[in-house]
């Protein structure tokens, strides 16, 4: 890659164009099939409810070098997003 | 649907395409203004047909809205029933049109957005910003960043943090746009391709043909 080529960062921020290429490169970039440092079931359920940076900060870290991890918090969010949605 | 070869002839069904009657003083107002219907729909929604359907639907509308009761139990009165029943046609045209320009708009921003994310360069920036952005961000930034991965609203992500949903978008934006500077003014070249190395071990050999075509 030529210096011409190389990354810019200079144009406006494109919403959706970030968290497209966010979730699909997440959810497969990292796939830890150990699932070395994964945070329990538990403790991303609680974080998804109510984050809390002292309990949670670990987990949310981790989210971002674990594609498992990732895939499942997404889950989480989205049964939370239809629980909240169904008025429970 | 319509019946008949020109659009002074054309008679519209009683029944519009979803099984609602057109009472007949609507259906006869619907069948007047035809012709200038037809002038201001070919525009734009171009088909006959689909021009047909629309004012059927409308004048179905009309039907119902008259046969509601005012509040002495009289149905309600309208004066002029072509004008009223034209008005309605030309709304619901727009509303048509503005939906079908909505629905391209929205295409075109996917296709641009997939062809921006299929070029190799554009993925490599966004890696980079992606990966930077999440090492960067604070628990919140990086937690508002989760939920609107997963299409959580600002009105929705706003208060879990006690923040109203603009104040959650500003301070999302305003994290990305900080990472987006951090990472232009730590710009380096980065190691030139196997190409651009051939290209560039080539460059003196031209200067120097070059330079022996001027002596």
């Amino acid at each position: 890659m030529t210096t011409k080529e190389k990354p810019e960062f200079n144009d406006e921020f494109n919403e959706a164009e970030f968290f497209g290429f966010a979730k699909s490169y997440l959810s497969e970039a990292f796939p830890n099939p150990q699932r070395v440092g994964c945070p329990p079931d538990s403790d991303l359920q609680q974080m998804a409810e109510q984050p809390v940076e002292a309990r949670d900060a670990g987990a949310s870290k981790h989210l971002t070098s674990c594609s498992p991890c990732f895939n499942r918090y997404m889950e989480i969010l989205a049964n939370l997003k239809r629980r909240k949605a169904a008025g429970q | 649907m319509v019946s008949g070869a020109a659009p002074s002839s054309f008679r519209l069904n009683s029944v519009d395409r979803h099984g609602r009657q057109i009472d007949p003083s609507v259906l006869a107002a619907a069948e007047t203004i035809f012709p200038k219907a037809l002038d201001y729909g070919q525009s734009l929604l171009g088909d006959l047909a689909v021009i047909a359907n629309t004012l059927e639907e409308v004048a179905a509308n009309v039907s119902q809205r008259m046969a509601r009761r005012d509040s002495s139990g009289e149905p309600e009165a309208i004066r002029n029933l072509p004008g009223y029943v034209f008005r309605a046609f030309v709304r619901e045209v727009n509303r048509l049109k503005n939906k079908e320009l909505a629905v391209l708009d929205a295409a075109v921003e996917g296709q641009t957005l997939a062809q921006r994310l299929a070029d190799p360069a554009r993925q490599l920036e966004m890696k980079v910003l992606v990966k930077e952005c999440l090492a960067r961000f604070d628990f919140t930034e990086r937690d508002m960043c989760w939920r609107r991965l997963e299409g959580f609203t600002w009105d929705e992500i706003g208060p879990v943090h006690e923040l109203s949903a603009h104040a959650a978008e500003v301070r999302f934006r305003n994290a990305v746009r900080a990472v987006k500077a951090k990472l232009v003014r730590s710009r380096k070249p980065l190691p030139p391709t196997a190409q651009t190395a051939q290209n560039e071990q080539l460059m003196p050999a031209m200067e120097a043909d070059d330079d022996e075509r001027k002596t």
